[in-house]
């Protein structure tokens, strides 16, 4: 490790303070955290309003949990949304890491254009990416012949996962960029296979950048409303474009239910992934941050 | 040392033609439409007379009013995020126990699973003048709280939605600095600050880029966003877009209006890039940080 | 206000007895509607060119996609119709009438939607692109129990494509103790705008609503395309309006009211009775309709010219026009449905504030249809600079 020009400041005195800023720093965590979820506790609390409008409470009770059951039209809108999500998140997160760690690792005259291209896709206003794939799916599906462009899922992923290929792309780019290639390098060294280094080595290096784009793509996807309302058909209404178009008659308190039971099996997933991670060990995600340069 | 190496290409080339085909393929079409023209009431583009017409519509006074508006809420909101999200980013990556890191980035994002006009209304339940806030100020004695269809409500809308995209990026960049540099860095005898200024923040730079941009980029173009909790004053140029496309039924107006401002947010993003770059200088200078094969022990 | 919640409850439980002992009696129907099919066929050469009805009263298909507003029936009806008739519905839903048209233009007959239902005014562009199947009206005989009040308007005068399905009308809503005079017209509502209600003022989020308040406000009709009319509309709008709006918003009713988060607000009948019903102080509240004018704005059952369900989309419109219907859909939505008797019906039930449901011939008489004219342009842009105008 060669680092320079740090050698001659006295150490002593700030490791005294570290304990003060950490727990500053973990205060500030949560704070965040209770900011992040400020809404959505009081969107869990009315969802047991059992009044007309979502945004007046009335009276403690259960019955718009129990719309959930009678009207489908609601459940089969959380579902495309939540097919759509996990199908375009999987798709953007394999697109924009290639692409990534293309950018990072290979960098040629090409990664110039790829960039620009990439930066383009960010700064389109989502309503020009609506107006432009709506005809251009129809020509695909209806001119072309191409009848998997007539399906709503396809539609729908295709219009989620533009903005997210590119913003894996970055973040992935952004995660290995100025950390040394010598790993891989070791590997190669060692006869491994160009899909081997690239799996035991150049992954675990951008594991957490792959894991919040992942998560970042499903999040974009399940908050698209503008493309959404666009290159939907028939039968594939998402979620986000069945509350807005519900805006004109109110929004009822089974539209916060649907939020609740979506949080709470979010929740409840996230408490078994945990546990499983703590039987398990830390020591996977040990090696890959040692890998990461940590 | 090198072989069989994939060309780089080789590996972009999946996202190279996924983009081509959905992405440059339409958007070019409406690009076309931008020197057309709406053909009458009931049409909403047409492409048999081709002209610059629609760009000379689109600079209007209105228009560069509004831009400028929309600047000055994205950087002001860019700005926020950075100082409300760098320290939880970090707080993610090197001070909180390792195993709850992946819980934690899970944590930032799932109050976003909630539906965005379901989000705003918990907000309006919280901030309205009878709402929970003004009421918890109003039993300590405090005046009634008033904030929605403020600035401040336009920033607090803004930041809440735009945070996890500078959270993730900046969560990624922290993580990579990795504890046994910053160790080592402290046993050399660099200081907390010093280490930060000077290993964590210049290792951290590509992260904190791409965090800057996300929020700053897709802010410029969001119209909806500011405006649920902002009102009025929450006006930004994407609406001009979205009005000629939606209620004007004016496709080539309304892509001429989102070229022009493609371009313009391309070139303001390049200006905030030089300003960061320039305010970055000290930054830069110590960046003598150089990672090699020591650093992965 | 759990009473109000109380006698909502009561009401769906008191219409449901009837939906039951209406279902034999409607079996009947859809068989009487077939009996009729051969007269139709005859009908159906037309030599002008005009697109032809794309049912003749044959066997129903077995589904129905229904392309609509969301949650804008009620969930009982829709399942009436599948129970009765058969065809199984598919429902999809839009958020403006623009993306519903740019939807059905694009997909060029391939859109798979049977029943759309298009704002009155977006009509006749919609007939004007072949996008609406003339209705076989032999198979709606139900179209009886519609007043006439509702039929033959300006965008489809003899209803050849389209059935009243809801409507509204524009008004404001103002809050008592913060305005403590008496509004009553729209003059009033702009001096109270630039008075009391200074930067706590909304208005709704569309450019002939906001420039309909000038044009009802001083006699000039609503849809003038008159230059000197418009500019007068523009040059009082921005610098006089816009200094004192807080917020564009379309939907008051849904959070504005109950919260209390304005003082005078621009708003649709059913979204400002919503809004009042649920508030904590409703006596706080006050609506007024649009005077001397205001508008009259209607959503109508329409069939895609390219619907692949023909048969069961006339035999739903047929189904939802059952008086027996009308409260169930009117209590649902908040808006009337354009049905005959039905308001005695709606009283019967004890449904509240029917005051901004149900209006007087006079009141009726002052609201204007209006339509999507050369003048559009114009209002976006006013829109446009009145938005830039109030966030400075």
């Amino acid at each position: 490790m060669s680092t320079s020009s740090t050698t001659d400041a006295p150490p002593v005195i700030h490791r005294l303070r570290k304990p003060v800023i950490d727990r500053l720093l973990t205060v500030w965590g949560v704070l965040v955290l209770v900011f992040l979820f400020a809404p959505i506790i009081v969107i869990v609390i009315y969802s047991f309003n059992t009044g007309r409008l979502l945004s007046s409470f009335e009276a403690f009770g259960l019955d718009s949990f129990a719309a959930l059951f009678s009207k489908h039209v609601l459940s089969d809108a959380v579902m495309v949304s939540l097919r759509t999500g996990f199908i375009a998140a999987l798709l953007a997160t394999l697109l924009g890491t290639l692409a990534g760690i293309a950018l990072a690792r290979r960098p040629g005259r090409w990664a110039a254009w790829f960039m620009g291209l990439l930066i383009l896709v960010s700064v389109t206003p989502e309503i020009v990416d609506a107006i432009s794939l709506l005809p251009w799916l129809v020509f695909l599906g209806q001119d072309l012949g191409l009848s998997m462009f007539n399906d709503g899922t396809v539609r729908l992923v295709i219009g989620h996962s533009l903005f997210s290929v590119a913003v894996v792309s970055y973040i992935v780019r952004a995660r290995l960029v100025g950390l040394p290639a010598n790993l891989e390098e070791a590997s190669a060294d060692l006869y491994a296979s160009p899909l081997r280094t690239f799996r035991r080595v150049t992954l675990p290096l951008a594991m957490p950048a792959v894991l919040a784009g992942l998560l970042l793509s499903f999040t974009f996807s399940l908050d698209n409303t503008i493309v959404s309302s666009f290159v939907q058909v028939s039968g594939s209404t998402p979620w986000p474009v069945y509350v807005l178009s519900a805006l004109r008659g109110g929004l009822r308190p089974e539209i916060a239910a649907v939020s609740t039971v979506m949080l709470l099996i979010t929740l409840a997933a996230l408490a078994v992934v945990a546990l499983v991670l703590r039987r398990a060990g830390d020591s996977s995600a040990q090696i890959a941050r040692t890998m990461a340069g940590g | 040392m090198r072989r069989l190496r994939l060309p780089g290409l080789a590996l972009a080339l999946p996202a190279w033609v996924w983009l081509a085909v959905f992405f440059i393929a339409p958007v070019a079409v409406v690009f076309w439409y931008s020197f057309g023209y709406k053909p009458g009431l009931f049409g909403t583009h047409a492409t048999d007379r081709l002209s610059f017409d629609r760009y000379l519509e689109v600079l209007t006074p209105t228009f560069f009013d509004t831009f400028v508006a929309t600047m000055n809420i994205a950087l002001t909101g860019t700005a926020l995020c950075f100082l409300i999200g760098a320290p939880m980013a970090y707080w993610m990556a090197v001070k909180a126990p390792p195993s709850w890191r992946g819980l934690l980035l899970a944590l930032v994002l799932v109050p976003f699973w909630t539906n965005f006009l379901v989000r705003t209304i918990g907000w309006q339940v919280i901030l309205s003048p009878e709402g929970w806030l003004s009421q918890a100020a109003q039993t300590l004695g405090l005046p009634a709280f008033d904030i929605l269809y403020t600035r401040g409500a336009v920033l607090l809308g803004v930041v809440y939605n735009y945070l996890p995209l500078m959270i993730l990026p900046l969560y990624v960049a922290f993580d990579r600095v990795g504890e046994p540099l910053r160790e080592a860095s402290r046993d050399l005898g660099a200081g907390r600050f010093r280490t930060l200024w000077r290993v964590t923040l210049p290792l951290a730079r590509p992260g904190i880029v791409v965090g800057v941009l996300l929020v700053y980029i897709p802010l410029m173009g969001d119209y909806i966003t500011a405006t649920v909790l902002g009102g009025a004053k929450g006006n930004m140029v994407g609406q001009l877009v979205a009005a000629q496309f939606q209620t004007a039924q004016n496709w080539a107006l309304g892509s001429a209006m989102a070229i022009t401002l493609i371009v313009i947010i391309v070139l303001s993003a390049a200006a905030v890039g030089a300003a960061l770059w320039l305010v970055s200088w000290p930054l830069r200078r110590s960046y003598r940080v150089r990672l090699d094969s020591g650093v992965t022990q | 206000m759990s009473s109000s919640h109380d006698v909502r409850i009561l009401t769906s439980k008191a219409a449901a007895p009837i939906v039951r002992r209406e279902l034999s009696r409607r079996g009947f129907f859809a068989l009487a509607a077939g009996a009729g099919t051969t007269m139709v066929l005859a009908a159906c050469t037309s030599p002008d060119g005009t697109p032809l009805p794309g049912a003749t009263g044959g066997a129903l298909e077995n589904a129905l996609s229904i392309y609509t507003w969301g949650d804008y029936d009620a969930p009982e009806v829709l399942e009436q119709f599948t129970t009765d008739l058969g065809p199984k519905i598919t429902l999809d839903s839009y958020g403006s009438n623009e993306e519903m048209i740019a939807k059905l233009v694009a997909a060029k007959g391939t859109s798979g939607y049977d029943i759309i239902v298009p704002t009155g005014v977006y009509i006749p562009q919609l007939i004007e692109n072949g996008l609406l199947m003339p209705l076989n009206r032999d198979l709606i005989p139900n179209i009886e129990y519609v007043d006439p009040a509702y039929l033959a308007r300006d965008w489809d005068p003899e209803n050849a494509y389209s059935i009243c399905k809801a409507w509204g009308t524009t008004g404001f809503v103002y809050d008592t103790t913060v305005i403590d005079r008496e509004l009553t017209t729209w003059n009033d509502f702009l001096d109270a705008a630039q008075n009391e209600a200074s930067g706590r003022t909304s208005v709704l989020d569309d450019p002939v609503e906001i420039t309909g308040i000038y044009y009802w406000a001083n006699g000039i009709d609503w849809d003038t395309t008159d230059a000197a009319d418009i500019d007068a509309a523009e040059a009082y709008l921005i610098e006089n309006l816009a200094p004192h709006l807080a917020a564009f918003d379309s939907y008051p009713g849904g959070a504005a009211i109950p919260q209390a988060t304005h003082a005078l607000m621009q708003a649709w009948n059913g979204d400002a009775r919503l809004g009042i019903m649920n508030s904590p102080e409703p006596d706080r509240w006050k609506w007024v309709l649009g005077a001397p004018a205001t508008e009259l704005w209607m959503d109508n059952w329409a069939i895609s010219a390219s619907a692949p369900h023909p048969e069961a989309a006339h035999a739903f419109l047929n189904f939802v026009l059952d008086p027996e219907f009308a409260v169930a859909q009117l209590d649902y939505i908040g808006y009337h449905t354009g049905a005959k008797d039905v308001e005695a019906q709606a009283r019967e039930a004890g449904l509240e504030m029917l005051d901004l449901v149900f209006f007087t011939p006079e009141q009726l008489a002052t609201m204007q249809d209006g339509e999507i004219n050369e003048a559009q342009e114009r209002n976006v842009e006013i829109w446009n600079k009145l938005k830039a105008a109030a966030g400075a």
